[in-house]
């Protein structure tokens, strides 16, 4: 989820984007996504958020090809559905009235199944090429989040990767208790039981980031200075000027086609 | 109660007066009656046994205890010449800055630069300055440049107590209150750190808490010693204080540098230094300064202190020796983190004590988990039976509820030899007797420390230990006691690694020692070859042993 | 003597800081759960949905458990559904709403308590709510009207049982296991457990 910054300045231009202004036009297209009830438009976002985190980030072709993996497993879920269950509580049809612009002839499983994966790679669009401590520094001074809430935030993003050593701590733990190597993935009843830990080391690692955060003087009141937050730029304007136009054209051309 | 005791001095920066803290449902007092002044501009160090109270007691000035961590507070403190309530925890940070004993206290999970610039972000400064004053810190602390962007949970145990440190060091406040800053530190930096929080400051003062005395001494106006019913037992000059008082903190378990204890063993033969030595180069003068028959009466008095410093006994015979794990070809890897050490070659026999030294960030830590077993090598092989380890963060070995199911634990699991009723022995002797029924998290650090080598080394079941800076906030009785069950549990046949930054203990305890460094191992040899090569030291990070020019002329003044 | 004392609704920086990582660590399984429930469906079709559906509730459970302010429960499972969208939830933006229907059918819930108890039954009864709430709120979205009422009567109350057991009880339960691990000790929680018991 962390950004490297060493890369170079093409390949790295989502990278460097405010967060503000690319969060806002993810967010625009998720809607879009949800709204437009069209294979075609689906496909169009799928490779348009492809190609950008190829050209525009770091990620090679199999990288970006993997993180459609677990989006198309969800997707396929509501292709059996709808295929296995056509007459039963048609839970894709009924999915498909709810979207205000439909186009008939394609069925909606496969539309559904493009969704997942469309509003999943524009959001991982947004967070793979997003610095959690950059968008929670933009959020507190462009949209006066309170510090005491936002770096709360933050403490629980950059968790998220801790959770994975701090698990593999655990298992060596008992591990040794037991005597020999943990696997290298853990099982399932493993998996399970680890969580109660894992939950408790959360906690515990958030009340001493509070006791931290206090003692070095964190509170609701007083100016605070915000360092290094991200400033809008040129290429922020140009970005979203250029993904609103791709969406327009996206949209127009299934208007006129359907 | 407070009524009875004069009202602090107004010009004190810090003022207990009869301070007594009861965690909740604790049948005891955690402090206390405690009754201390910081003066302006005064180095105040305060010393005591592990769990005598001191972090509590430092906790107390902020107001982050009763506020932030609950507990019942009684008696009167001043804080800046007013009560503590009068501000918030935080509304404090921007004249007090504290830093914690845990580095994982200090530090809140960011990145590097955002950690050291946290405090001043919430003091409201201006961006500019706030950028020197982290790239100043930065540079004096001897923090790489190239961590700026790295997560402070990628770093290795001593590294991020530098970087707390510079968090510490950045505010720039008029009162620091340090709680053992260099206990993971490497000899070099060590000095460099005690050198940097003890440069006088118009108008700062600091009170700090810590067991590596040796360095520290000469930069300190004032002791005060915290007993282990929670009062002041002493206070006063250093170096006059350790010569006075020596009986009395080696019975009740607290530290006394280097000089002290050969001061005093000179005096037991009448040829102690007119004014008590302060530090080693005090000792070194008056040594050479003695007549003859001052020196022999000097050698005999030093005998019994040279011997301790170095291991005692023949050692295992090398024929009857047996290895108890081996790494061939290996490159070492910290989970998830890039190779860190290529191409190890390490074998370590039974009946032996390796001792694992090097600088921080070096490897060692990764060096001890690949030896153990615990850590899958990315190329190379290890054979051996499985080794257990005693973490470099404590908190990492508990997995129960309380210190006494910790410990059952450890005595039920499979291949422990301990007998029923083990555990009241095991507590006692690692005088955790009257924590047995608190949680392991609610301990103070040396308790922490502890109860991990307790659960570890109790049933006897590890063929290989590995001891990742065992030594590292225990106070003196514990160390002693520590040091004695290794060379018993060495004897026993058991091979130990020994990671430490504390060289004269590698003297004592480790024939053979490792030197961990620029991408590998830099040296595999005799102890004292090690340390008798300055340059190699140098390089690796490390220091001679404190103890080496005593060492050095004893041997020369050989008759 | 000063003593701290279970305070006002004020929250502390510490519960801010366990209710986002209360937020988080359920925004990982939660997104576990998504892969549990789409195998689970393939086999046994889209009721599934109504049976693994309480597990998508207990966040709200556990922090209001732990935290016993207003607006716990709501603003944990709106984080754990922020955060999940985050670390790319195959839903998408709509899960924001879900996220604040289903916790606001758990607050609702304790707020008729006036944040006053939180004992299992009250759990149960707020993991009822957040199924209620949130099966109003799938009616809307997928036109439920047009179903069977017996299928209907089915979902429902498989959906209700689902909030007890998955987001009540076992939240319940998980509250249980971390109050022993003693990480708890200075929370809310703790504060009415020794007062209840003194
Ligand atoms: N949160 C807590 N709850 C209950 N007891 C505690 C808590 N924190 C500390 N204690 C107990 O209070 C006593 C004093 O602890 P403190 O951490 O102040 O000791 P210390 O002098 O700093 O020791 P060390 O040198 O080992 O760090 C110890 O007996 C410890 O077990
Ligand atoms: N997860 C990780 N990702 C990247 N680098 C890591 C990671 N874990 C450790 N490192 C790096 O690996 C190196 C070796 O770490 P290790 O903990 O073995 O050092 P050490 O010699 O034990 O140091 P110390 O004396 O400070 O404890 C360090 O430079 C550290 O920054
Ligand atoms: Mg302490
Ligand atoms: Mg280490």
């Amino acid at each position: 989820m962390s950004t490297p910054r060493s890369a170079g300045p093409v390949a790295c231009f989502l990278d460097q984007l405010h967060p503000l202004p690319k969060l806002i036009v993810c967010l625009i297209w998720l809607v879009a996504a949800i709204m437009v009830f069209d294979a075609r438009f689906q496909a169009i976002t799928i490779i348009l958020a492809a190609v950008a985190l190829m050209l525009f980030s770091r990620f090679s072709v199999w990288l970006v090809l993997g993180l459609m993996v677990p989006f198309a497993l969800f997707g396929a879920g509501f292709l059996t559905t709808s295929i296995l269950f056509r007459d039963g509580s048609d839970f894709a049809d009924k999915m498909a009235a709810e979207a205000p612009f439909v186009s008939e002839g394609v069925s909606a499983g496969i539309v559904l199944f493009l969704r997942a994966i469309a509003c999943g790679m524009v959001s991982a669009l947004f967070t793979l090429t997003t610095d959690p401590g950059d968008l929670v520094k933009a959020l507190m001074k462009n949209w006066r989040l309170s510090p005491r809430i936002g770096y709360a935030l933050f403490s629980a993003l950059n968790l998220v990767p801790d959770l994975a050593s701090e698990a593999q701590q655990i298992r060596l733990a008992r591990a040794m208790k037991r005597g020999r190597l943990p696997r290298r993935i853990p099982g399932l009843a493993e998996g399970f039981s680890l969580m109660l830990p894992l939950l408790a080391f959360a906690i515990r690692r958030a009340s001493r980031a509070a006791i931290a955060m206090e003692a070095r003087g964190l509170s609701r009141d007083g100016p605070r200075t915000i360092l290094g937050a991200p400033v809008l730029a040129r290429r922020d304007g140009v970005f979203a000027a250029l993904a609103l136009a791709l969406l327009a054209v996206a949209l127009v051309q299934v208007w006129l086609f359907r | 109660m407070p009524g009875a005791l004069p009202a602090p001095d107004q010009g004190c920066v810090a003022a207990w007066r009869g301070v007594t803290v009861r965690y909740p449902h604790q049948p005891r007092d955690a402090v206390g009656p405690v009754t201390l002044d910081l003066a302006p501009g005064e180095h105040l160090l305060l010393l005591g046994p592990s769990g005598a109270g001191k972090s509590t007691l430092l906790d107390t000035l902020t107001g982050l205890v009763p506020n932030v961590i609950p507990a019942a507070l009684d008696g009167g403190i001043t804080a800046l010449g007013s009560d503590p309530a009068s501000r918030t925890p935080a509304g404090w940070s921007r004249d007090i800055a504290r830093h914690f004993q845990d580095a994982d206290q200090t530090l809140c999970g960011m990145r590097v630069e955002d950690e050291i610039a946290f405090a001043l972000e919430n003091q409201g400064l201006d961006p500019g300055a706030i950028q020197e004053r982290v790239a100043a810190a930065m540079r004096q602390v001897g923090i790489n440049a190239a961590w700026r962007e790295r997560r402070t949970t990628t770093l290795s145990g001593g590294e991020r107590q530098l970087v707390a440190l510079a968090a510490t060091l950045a505010q720039a406040s008029r009162v620091l209150l340090v709680d053992e800053p260099t206990s993971h530190l490497a000899p070099l930096a060590a000095g460099r750190l005690h050198h940097l929080l003890m440069t006088r400051a118009p108008g700062r003062s600091v009170l700090i808490v810590d067991h590596r005395l040796d360095g520290l001494i000469t930069a300190i106006d004032r002791v005060a010693v915290l007993g282990r019913d929670g009062r002041i037992m002493v206070e006063g000059q250093p170096a006059a204080l350790f010569r006075s008082h020596a009986a009395e903190l080696d019975a009740a378990g607290v530290w006394r540098p280097l000089a002290s204890q050969i001061d005093t063993a000179l005096a037991a033969m009448g040829v102690a230094p007119p004014r008590p030595p302060a530090n080693i180069a005090d000792v070194m003068t008056h040594l050479t300064a003695l007549d003859r028959t001052g020196q022999t009466r000097a050698r005999q008095a030093l005998e019994p202190l040279v011997a301790a410093a170095l291991p005692s006994g023949p050692g295992p015979e090398p024929g009857a020796r047996t290895v108890a794990a081996r790494l061939c070809g290996a490159d070492c890897a910290p989970f998830l983190g890039p190779v860190v050490l290529r191409n190890v070659d390490l074998t370590i026999m039974r009946g032996e004590i390796l001792g694992i030294l090097g600088a921080n960030g070096a490897g060692k830590s990764t060096l001890g988990l690949s030896l153990a077993g615990l850590l899958r090598l990315k190329a190379g092989s290890r054979d051996g039976a499985a080794g257990g380890v005693a973490f470099q963060n404590p908190e990492s070995q508990f997995v129960s509820g309380s210190v006494r199911e910790e410990v059952e634990a450890a005595l039920a699991a499979p291949g422990s030899k301990a007998r029923p009723g083990a555990v009241e022995t095991v507590l006692a002797g690692w005088g955790l007797g009257h924590a047995a029924s608190q949680h392991p998290f609610e301990l103070s650090h040396g308790q922490k420390r502890r109860l991990a080598l307790a659960t570890l080394t109790a049933g006897g079941r590890w063929p290989l230990l590995v001891l990742d800076e065992p030594m590292a906030g225990l106070d003196a009785a514990s160390a002693a006691s520590l040091a004695a069950r290794i060379e018993a549990l060495a004897a026993e046949g058991h091979a130990i690694a020994l990671i430490t930054h504390d060289m004269d203990l590698a003297l004592r305890l480790c024939r053979r020692s490792v030197v961990v460094g620029e991408g590998g191992i830099m040296a595999d040899a005799a102890t004292t070859d090690v340390m008798a090569d300055p340059a190699l030291l140098a390089r690796a990070g490390l220091a001679p042993p404190v103890f080496k020019p005593v060492l050095d002329w004893f041997g020369e003044a050989a008759p | 003597m000063t003593t701290s004392e279970p305070t006002s609704y004020a929250w502390t920086q510490r519960e801010i800081l366990i209710v986002a990582v209360l937020g988080a660590v359920f925004a990982v399984l939660y997104l576990g759960w998504v892969q549990v429930w789409l195998v689970a469906q393939a086999f046994f079709g889209p009721v599934t949905m109504d049976v693994v559906m309480g597990f998508w509730f207990i966040v709200s459970i556990i922090a209001a458990a732990i935290i016993r302010k207003p607006g716990a429960a709501l603003f944990s499972e709106m984080l754990a559904a922020g955060i999940q969208i985050l670390l790319g939830s195959p839903a998408g933006l709509i899960l924001l709403l879900t996220g604040f229907v289903q916790g606001a059918g758990a607050e609702a819930v304790f707020a008729a308590t006036r944040w006053k108890r939180y004992s299992l039954p009250v759990l149960i009864a707020a993991g009822i709510g957040a199924a209620v709430f949130s099966f109003i709120y799938t009616w809307f979205r997928f036109n439920y009207g047009a179903l069977a009422p017996g299928l209907l009567v089915l979902m429902f109350t498989l959906r209700c049982l689902s909030g007890a057991l998955l987001a009540g009880v076992l939240g319940h339960l998980v509250v249980e296991a971390l109050y022993k691990t003693g990480v708890l000790s200075g929370l809310p929680i703790d504060h009415a457990r020794r007062a209840a018991r003194a």
